[in-house]
């Protein structure tokens, strides 16, 4: 696939993924395979939804940069509240900070970037199941088995295809993919027990 | 507080020339990122340039105000909000203000490699002390300020490029060739421009100035 040398869009033309409480992923990095830094954005459309999902960068090593671009946020940084008008810029470096953001005005929007200081940047694996699960069953599978291929032996992938494979009736590779993941990371195991999507995996 | 920084854009000291330090002023140092303003000297507020020097992408966020891009030769209207991402480091880029208080974020790196900041985000201090010398005309004390910045570290090309223009300036010819010459060979952009730039005057018709 040949790409153009450039690309250009506005921010309220960016897709709009419901990821939970209310936040919504915008696509950037992805839309644009960005593959220098990860960058985002995220819109809250009512005041209390989440702008940014409560996390750390524990896994990841990653610096994070938040910038509002619109509205109103307030940030929880381990237990500080930091009010956040737009034109506000948050900088987390440690990456064990513990990083929320509350909207306080509708269409609260924040444009996120990040990165590890010590090595190339990497997509990160969340991407393909936040898209994943905006798609329809088959296409979800499908962006999980691109998203293997770039994270081979992906614990995450492997159990969200599982997934996928559940919604779709394919019960054997589900259950391959499963036992993958939980071989890689046994605490899949006891999420798959509640979860909804493998009920005909584990039957 | 620790781990993290919590500020406005307008509390970070601008530079020169538009430029407003934003990964400088809060220590990033896992990507390039940085606003611009309307530049004193030539009204603009993202210089035409390419990146083949650096291979960074780059991405541009119309934080604030109107821009028209022009990239590749297109014209890109940019209103606030809008997004343009370079991905090719050979294409010429370029913003100018709609508005006058237009404000654009960069971000930017090269892919597949642990982000160093840029030469010229590192010159700015050395340049900073030295272009004051310049404009007075003291030629040999802004050369020393850069020979300086090459004991320090600082041996890159644009630093060279600049000691060769205040020795080319202070009559140094012999000093001054041969730092050009280490310019070129750290960044081949810099023979077009030397062509053009009346800094050497003084020693252009030397046999061996670069052609």
């Amino acid at each position: 696939m040949t790409q153009q040398p450039y690309d250009v869009v506005s921010i309220d033309e960016l897709d709009r993924i419901p990821v939970m409480h209310g936040l919504e992923w915008r696509p950037i990095r992805r839309r644009f395979d960005v593959r220098a830094h990860g960058v985002n954005a995220y819109t809250a459309e009512n005041p209390g939804d989440w702008v940014v999902e409560e996390h750390t960068e524990g896994n990841l090593r990653h610096q994070e940069l938040y910038v509002v671009v619109r509205g109103h946020a307030r940030f929880t940084l381990d237990d500080e509240d930091v009010d956040a008008p737009a034109g506000t810029f948050v900088f987390i470096e440690d990456p064990d900070v513990k990083r929320k953001a509350i909207s306080e005005e509708p269409g609260t929007t924040v444009l996120a970037l990040g990165a590890s200081p010590d090595e190339p940047y990497k997509p990160s694996a969340w991407e393909w199941w936040f898209e994943a699960y905006a798609r329809s069953p088959e296409e979800g599978a499908a962006i999980l088995r691109d998203g293997l291929s770039e994270h081979p032996d992906h614990p995450a992938l492997l159990y969200h295809l599982a997934c996928m494979e559940g919604k779709l009736g394919n019960i054997g590779e589900a259950r391959g993919h499963l036992d993958r993941a939980i071989e890689l990371d046994p605490r899949w195991r006891e999420r798959a027990e509640s979860d909804e999507d493998l009920t005909a995996v584990l039957a | 507080m620790s781990g993290w920084r919590a500020m406005q854009l307008e509390e970070i000291p601008a530079r020169n020339n538009g430029w407003i330090p934003v990964r400088d002023h809060l220590g990033i140092t896992a990507f390039g990122v940085n606003a611009w303003t309307k530049r004193e000297t030539d009204g603009a507020v993202i210089a035409q340039h390419d990146e083949k020097g650096t291979a960074h992408e780059e991405l541009y966020y119309v934080f604030r105000g109107h821009a028209t891009f022009t990239v590749d030769g297109d014209e890109v209207d940019a209103p606030e909000g809008t997004i343009v991402f370079v991905r090719d480091p050979n294409v010429s880029r370029g913003a100018t203000p709609i508005d006058d208080d237009t404000i654009i974020l960069t971000a930017g790196g090269k892919p597949g490699e642990t982000f160093t900041v840029s030469d010229w985000e590192r010159n700015w201090e050395w340049n900073r002390r030295a272009f004051p010398l310049y404009r007075d005309k003291k030629y040999a004390e802004a050369a020393a300020v850069l020979r300086e910045a090459v004991a320090a570290g600082a041996d890159n090309a644009g630093i060279h490029y600049n000691l060769a223009c205040f020795l080319s300036l202070a009559g140094d010819t012999d000093d001054a060739l041969a730092e050009l010459r280490t310019a070129i060979e750290g960044d081949e952009s810099f023979r077009e421009l030397a062509r053009h730039d009346s800094d050497f005057d003084p020693i252009r018709n030397d046999p061996g100035f670069p052609t």
